[in-house]
């Protein structure tokens, strides 16, 4: 049984941003893949939810040429799945929402849903990074935007105060001749957060962004690691080198899902994996 | 310039426009279809979906085994698609339809997918059978000839504690082969 709680469903985005301002403990409810979890263990002390699913601009998702692709907080994981769109422009946020999960999560849990939870192991964080993906936030003061490399402060931590909601999150069009892929390690196929998880980015002008999950308290986008491959040439050695190198950038801990030297290891196994997908050089 | 509206239509979250009110309410009437009958109750907020199906309406089809998303006992369909049922609430289904495992057969006669189940022995003792069932019910509604990557990632959601999953598996395939035997008929 879960404690009590009122409920609303507004239609209108104002209206949702009032009542989130009115009263402390109030929870914004999407899939609720995350919060009905917390609910049940009773991690939060939830008085009122705010189911927003009744507010149609949310559902948006939504792709513009020469500008990019909005994702809104209502669009669910399994519509990205589904997306031949996705799938050939952003490549490595197919394959992160394609393992997220299992098929029936993926059918509510949404990816706004999933940067909120801010779980540091979560999949979707670190193909949006290697893609400048841009929040897009609301409360009654205004709507202010944050890239995502800014929007996680720590453990389940963001950026957000609990008058905001996420309406969208945005990835710029990455043009032609772009490439990217996100490989993960994990435990159990369909049921677990990444032990690692790994996306790398090939844009048009040949360079690398990598951003990584599940090695720190928040996901990270590796952009000193991402220069020094830039500098040296994306050559198989460079691969070799950047394999070894990227446990310079990474603060892994030991955890159930794994031992801090497994993921050391498994950040340099799929950083080479994801690199020599993208480049097709040998190593 | 092109701009592509992609879909975004038939999921379970994004789909479910219905109103309930825009007053905080403590009580609300939620007014569903389940297993085609309309269904019209008043419920707390704080109820799941799968506790009004098994305490309120007596289905007692879905069952609740980690209440967290992880095994599938519970998953029903909402609007088509497989949801866990432990992880909704009741209210969230306010105007939507719902089909729980005992909307499968036609009164006593079982549908293929239920047949197959029997055929190929993919039951044992038959608890996560329900959940199984309904995530291939989903499966086969959205994509009539699945590969067998498409099945497993369909019912990779779906633990089975008598590990009888290739069984499962092939029957799955199988009624899908005659499903569609079926409709060119
Ligand atoms: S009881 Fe719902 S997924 Fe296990
Ligand atoms: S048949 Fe026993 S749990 Fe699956």
């Amino acid at each position: 049984m879960l404690s009590q709680f009122d409920y609303v469903k507004p239609l209108v985005l104002n209206e949702a941003l009032a009542a989130l301002a009115k009263e402390d403990n109030s929870y914004v409810l999407a899939g609720g893949t995350d919060l009905m979890i917390m609910l049940r263990h009773n991690a939060i002390n939830a008085r009122h939810i705010i189911d927003i699913k009744g507010i149609p601009e949310l559902n948006e998702l939504r792709f513009i040429e020469n500008e990019g692709l909005t994702i809104g907080a209502n669009v669910v994981v399994n519509a990205l799945v589904d997306s031949e769109l996705v799938k050939n422009k952003y490549k490595a946020l197919h394959d992160a929402a394609s393992c997220l999960a299992s098929f029936q999560l993926r059918n509510r849990a949404t990816l706004v849903g999933n940067i909120c939870n801010a779980s540091p192991g979560a999949d979707l964080p670190p193909a949006l990074l290697v893609y400048d993906a841009v929040v897009k936030i609301a409360s009654v003061d205004g709507v202010r935007e944050v890239p995502l490399v800014e929007f996680f402060t720590g453990v389940k931590k963001t950026v957000l105060t609990k008058n905001e909601l996420v309406l969208s999150v945005f990835l710029p069009d990455p043009g032609d001749n772009d490439a990217s892929c996100y490989l993960r390690q994990t435990r159990l196929k369909g049921h677990d957060l990444s032990t690692v998880g790994v996306a790398c980015r090939l844009d048009g002008k040949g360079k690398v962004a990598v951003a990584i999950g599940a090695v720190a308290p928040t996901p990270l986008r590796l952009k000193a690691l991402e220069t020094a491959i830039n500098e040296k040439g994306l050559s198989g050695e460079t691969i070799l080198w950047a394999a070894d190198a990227i446990n310079e950038h990474i603060k892994p801990i030991s955890d159930v899902r794994s031992s801090e030297a497994y993921r050391r290891h498994m950040a340099s196994v799929l950083l080479k994996r994801c690199l020599v997908t993208l480049t097709g050089k040998e190593v | 310039m092109t701009v592509a509206e992609l879909k975004n239509d038939g999921k379970a979250c994004a789909m479910d426009t219905a109103h309930i009110s825009s007053a905080r309410e403590l009580r609300v009437v939620i007014d569903l279809v389940v297993n085609g009958e309309r269904v019209i109750e008043e419920i707390e907020p704080n109820m799941l979906l799968l506790h009004f199906l098994r305490d309120r309406l007596k289905l007692f089809g879905a069952k609740e085994a980690c209440g967290e998303g992880e095994c599938g006992a519970c998953t029903v369909l909402m609007n088509g698609y497989a949801v866990t049922s432990c992880l909704v609430l009741a209210v969230e289904a306010n105007g939507a339809e719902i089909l729980t495992v005992e909307g499968l057969s036609k009164g006593n006669e079982l549908s293929i997918l239920q047949q197959e189940f029997v055929f190929q022995d993919a039951l044992q003792c038959g608890f996560c059978t329900p959940g199984m069932l309904m995530s291939a019910r989903g499966l086969l509604d959205n994509n009539p000839n699945p590969t067998d990557e498409e099945i497993h990632e369909a019912m990779a959601g779906n633990l089975c504690r008598c590990t009888g999953y290739l069984q499962i598996f092939n029957a799955v395939k199988r009624a899908a082969e005659r499903e569609r035997e079926e409709r060119e008929e």
